[in-house]
């Protein structure tokens, strides 16, 4: 994958940045540059969404299957410079169309580079490719690596174990990074710029899930083809009605599906708060909470099930045996990747490490990895209660020393 | 609704037609396709297929299906479908799994692969046999007769049974904690929810749950259990009740089809889509009559069919 246009752009950035003294003569090449990106007659050649064929012999996927599997999903979904979207999925298409595209320059009243749209291509596209299939051109050096947009599965979410992620979740996500991982915080880029790039975002998932059923339905299920009217139908009626709604659930029933940190307890006395902390750990090491079995007995990251962790994208690479895990490895863009549990005593958390942060990723858990939500759900008991995760929030702020000195004295032991 | 119309009218044109005024503004949908109708490019792709990927394993499955018998019984709106997978070979030998975790607890298990389960006469258990096409009527009967859960047992450190089918909406999953440690069931359906559940030793409300599935799949998936990674069961959601599992002799029953001509799809874990000689892809076609039982009788398997 490569960006003509948007090399095109940096150049202009670069000459017309503040910081660049810049002559005369560059600040016209610049201008010249900039005019003829926005003026569009630099523009490439359309970019294109890429199949998703992970795990999938392309062999066994027929050239007819493949033009109608594509053209269908153009026709809800359009291409990656004029998105679309299919009737029952709520998202602002002004936003997305800003989102999309080729990256376009412009120059703002105080000579400044400003960028007017293509926001996902320039700033998002390079690690989690222009299909949101994690698999931009930068992904293989980055650990881990970027998310997969096209499973809807998003890691660090406030919503119960099973929903979808909240705006919220996502908007969090890109304007604040996550800490520890290859993703940066784009927080200087502003609202607008940072919503168009939740729809965007947004768009990619549904738009990657849709073509999961597809493909199964058309591979698998040998749909008859050319696709039919009535199959179309339904496909749009039942299973992306079904897919917008589970998305739309987090808007629509907060109460049900996202979880509130009750406030967290504060203490005067030092011995309470050692009390805490020390029930914390006792709740950490128990059978019923099992954190010790991945996170290790003093929060290292070196638990017993440490060495056989893998995510949801990363589980159906491998398998007991190694000739069939070398197999399957050959039908994935990128190779096998295991998951490792994280050390609490680094004090570095993905999903950020306030303590209401820490409270979520307890009570929902990490969806798409191993780590369950110890919180429960509408229809799951949670084996924890609020105090309880608070207890533990405290113990594991405690592990990288993050709480004041006065426990220590007290008498908490590590 | 109308906001989209607007913008993509254009090339949505069926969408303009109305089709979709019936979208249920929760999103609870009832699941329910079309008879899918054989017809000639649907023909032709699954011979291509089967050309490429069966040619080994049509010499060695020849011979393989017994002419269908079918016997005659009391009048009755209903049919049935019966016959026995068998493993042509010796008794394959179930490898030992690592136990490596929960020892004190899990040690003492003899725990074994569970992929292939062949009995003393050769009986195939744990084979899917589900139907494929739509069913149209489905007795009320069947309804009353069905319980509401399937039981998940964890249970000497393995899911009790290691092959389940739930029919949805009508029934939901009932997973329970049977062992003195922790467990968890997690799993991702496509297109469905996915589950991450702790349970903890009984007795206590955490030590079960119940989970609904919200659409039928395709195919069996895998349940594991992040705990024991040697754990495996596989479940089956269809939105009908015509699915079975082969038992510990190889035997399957349907009872109370439809009568009609009905597609039925074969899956084992091993393999996926049981794809032999005279069925592309795991699928055959069977003609059922009303008060009668269609049997396949023996149906032989050759052991290279199971060779990864």
């Amino acid at each position: 994958m490569n960006f003509p246009e948007d090399r095109g752009f940096v150049t202009s950035a670069r000459l017309w940045g503040p910081q660049s003294p810049g002559s005369t003569c560059r600040r016209v090449v610049a201008l010249f540059l900039t005019l003829m990106i926005g003026s569009g007659c630099q523009e490439p050649p359309g970019a294109s969404f890429r199949l998703n064929l992970e795990g999938r012999d392309p062999a066994e996927i027929s050239s007819l299957a493949r033009e109608e599997i594509t053209r269908f999903l153009e026709e809800l979904f359009g291409t990656p410079d004029e998105p679309r979207l299919p009737p029952g999925v709520d998202l602002d298409l002004g936003r997305l169309k800003q989102a999309a595209g080729h990256p376009v320059g412009d120059v703002d009243a105080q000579g400044t580079a400003v960028i007017r749209r293509g926001y996902y291509r320039r700033y998002c596209a390079r690690c989690h490719g222009i299909s949101g299939d994690g698999a931009g051109p930068a992904a293989l050096v980055m650990d881990p690596y970027p998310r997969d947009f096209r499973r809807g599965i998003f890691v660090y979410t406030s919503t119960v174990p099973g929903a979808k992620p909240s705006r919220e979740d996502i908007r969090r996500g890109v304007r604040d990074g996550l800490p520890g991982s290859g993703m940066p915080g784009f927080s200087r880029l502003g609202s607008d710029v940072i919503e168009a790039l939740v729809d965007y975002v947004i768009y990619l998932a549904i738009r990657g899930e849709t073509e999961l059923l597809l493909i199964q339905y058309v591979v698998d299920e040998e749909e008859p083809l050319p696709l039919t009217v009535p199959f179309k139908e339904r496909f749009v009626n039942e299973d992306i009605a079904f897919i917008a709604s589970q998305w739309r659930a987090p808007e629509v029933e907060p109460d049900r599906v996202v979880v509130k940190p009750p406030s967290a307890p504060s203490f005067d006395d030092k011995q309470e708060r050692a009390a805490w902390v020390q029930q914390g750990k006792e709740i950490y090491l128990s059978a019923r909470a099992q954190c010790s079995k991945c996170h290790g007995l003093e929060g290292a990251g070196d638990g017993e099930q440490a060495g056989s962790l893998y995510d949801d994208w990363n589980y159906p690479k491998r398998s007991p045996d190694a000739n069939q895990t070398e197999k399957r490895a050959r039908l994935y863009t990128l190779p096998l990747r295991r998951l490792r549990a994280r050390n609490l005593k680094e004090d570095l958390f993905r999903g950020g490490n306030r303590p209401e942060d820490l409270y979520l990723r307890i009570a929902v858990g990490l969806k798409g990895t191993p780590m369950p939500g110890a919180g429960g759900s509408p229809e799951v008991p949670g084996v924890l209660n609020p105090a309880e995760i608070w207890q533990v929030v405290w113990f594991v702020r405690s592990l990288s020393g993050q709480l004041p000195r006065c426990l220590e004295s007290a008498g908490h032991a590590k | 609704m109308d906001k989209h119309r607007n913008v993509f009218g254009e090339h949505l044109w069926w969408v303009r037609r109305g089709f979709f005024a019936g979208i249920p503004p929760n999103g609870t949908l009832l699941w329910r396709r079309k008879g899918r109708v054989q017809d000639q490019m649907r023909g032709q792709i699954s011979r291509r297929v089967f050309g490429r990927k069966a040619v080994g394993a049509g010499a060695l499955v020849a011979g393989l299906l017994a002419v269908p018998r079918v016997t005659h019984g009391a009048s009755q709106p209903w049919g049935c479908l019966r016959g026995r997978f068998v493993y042509d070979g010796p008794t394959p030998e179930r490898k030992k799994l690592v136990v490596d975790r929960d020892i004190e607890c899990c040690g003492k298990f003899d725990i074994r692969d569970e992929s292939l389960m062949v009995g003393p006469d050769g009986g195939l258990a744990n084979v899917f046999v589900y139907l494929r096409s739509r069913p149209g009527n489905i007795p009320p009967e069947l309804a009353d007769e069905t319980p509401e859960r399937v039981l998940l047992d964890n249970r000497d450190c393995i899911f009790i049974p290691h092959c389940l089918t739930v029919w949805v909406p009508r029934q939901k999953l009932y997973i329970v904690n049977s062992d003195p440690v922790a467990q968890n069931v997690a799993f991702s359906p496509l297109g469905d929810r996915p589950a991450n559940i702790i349970l903890t030793p009984p007795p206590g409300p955490t030590a079960e749950a119940l989970w609904e599935f919200r659409r039928p799949q395709v195919a069996p998936f895998l349940v594991k259990c992040n705990y024991h990674p040697w754990e495996s069961a596989y479940i089956l959601v269809r939105d009908n009740p015509y699915m079975a599992i082969s038992r510990p002799d190889g035997t399957f029953e349907i009872d109370k089809l439809p009568a009609g001509r009905h597609e039925f799809q074969v899956w084992q874990e091993r393999i996926g889509y049981l794809q032999v000689a005279t069925w592309p892809r795991g699928r055959f076609n069977v003609e059922i009559k009303p008060g009668t039982t269609v049997d396949l009788g023996t149906i032989r398997l050759p052991p290279a069919l199971f060779q990864t």
